[in-house]
């Protein structure tokens, strides 16, 4: 798919915002991550929740009002059923997670903080990442279904 | 230790009820403007294949994926303790080396990014994008990720002695 400008302006806005969030709440830090994984704190729960709870009952009431969005037409949500691969890729993930201390937008922030072991962390998660890929090519299969990244949604008319 | 600060305007740490709810209208602010979900596993992705030129990249994701650190620098400079050059991970830094903390690190990292595409989205994508979408696979993958995640801490803590 080809970025328009305004995907491209939007999307550098919206990371930004993103990133400042993650830095003003702390996210960045390993200790942080760290001790909410050892149960802690529970801060960090609250705020997934928070994140979930402001988002989730939004989204519903504009998916029923049948919404339309500023560039990208009419809002679609994408819901998909679980398969084998969001469990054990999952289980992967939160292993990882809980030994690297950091996930993948919040290590970009990391590093920008000043921790040089970030680095570190953001070359591995695109190694894995490219593992990943390289297998799923090797073997012919399809990525699994994504409902919280990119999709192509052109923009329609209405 | 140096660090770099403009002016302290933001606390130590932005409390979850303020946190919380800003991450989720900037969700729904992206639903509503580019109909997209804000995942940053799969800005990795197109990142990764934005710089090496493949013809199916989705560009913008790069710009996503810049603005994250971008903004994040921004947040650390308005902080009282600013920028400050370290290593990091201090819990794992006062039992370890830097060396054996950065293998344990990298090696945490892959099985991350591995699990991550996997699974189709980490905790920014399957964790907040999918679940206020009500997605069963993004329920799924999160909880199952949040469980992993608290298990191998306790393995953690456990093979360390109580240290780490």
């Amino acid at each position: 798919m080809k970025s328009s400008t305004a995907h491209k302006v939007l999307g550098l806005l919206f990371g930004a915002g993103f990133g400042f969030v993650l830095a003003a709440a702390n996210l960045h830090e390993y200790d942080t991550i760290h001790k909410m994984l050892r149960l802690e704190e529970i801060d960090v729960f609250l705020l997934m929740g928070g994140a979930i709870g402001t988002s989730l009952p939004l989204l519903w009431w504009l998916e029923r009002r049948r919404a339309n969005t500023v560039i990208g037409g009419p809002l679609l949500l994408s819901r998909s059923k679980p398969r084998r691969e969001h469990v054990v890729g999952g289980a992967l993930f939160g292993v990882g997670w809980a030994v690297s201390g950091t996930c993948p937008a919040p290590a970009l922030v990391m590093l920008v903080s000043g921790a040089g072991l970030a680095a570190v962390t953001i070359t591995g998660l695109f190694v894995g990442l490219n593992l990943r890929d390289a297998h799923v090519r090797r073997n012919a299969g399809v990525a699994t279904a994504a409902d919280g990244e990119h999709r192509d949604v052109l923009a329609s008319p209405r | 230790m140096l660090s770099t600060t403009f002016a302290a305007l933001l606390p130590d740490r932005l409390p979850w009820y303020i946190a919380g709810p800003a991450l989720g209208l900037l969700v729904v602010g992206f639903f509503m403007v580019a109909n997209q979900p804000l995942g940053a596993t799969g800005a990795y992705v197109e990142t990764y294949k934005t710089v090496t030129r493949k013809p199916e990249a989705v560009t913008w994701r790069m710009f996503y994926f810049l603005g994250i650190p971008i903004g994040g620098l921004i947040g650390v400079l308005l902080k009282e303790d600013g920028f400050v050059r370290r290593s990091g991970y201090d819990a794992l830094r006062n039992e370890l080396s830097l060396g054996t903390t950065a293998l344990i690190v990298l090696v945490g990292a892959v099985v991350m990014g591995y699990g991550a595409r996997m699974a189709g989205g980490c905790t920014s994508g399957h964790g907040i994008c999918g679940t206020a979408q009500r997605s069963p696979a993004s329920w799924m993958a999160t909880c199952t990720f949040m469980g992993a995640a608290v298990v191998t801490t306790l393995v953690i803590r456990i093979v360390s002695g109580g240290a780490i």
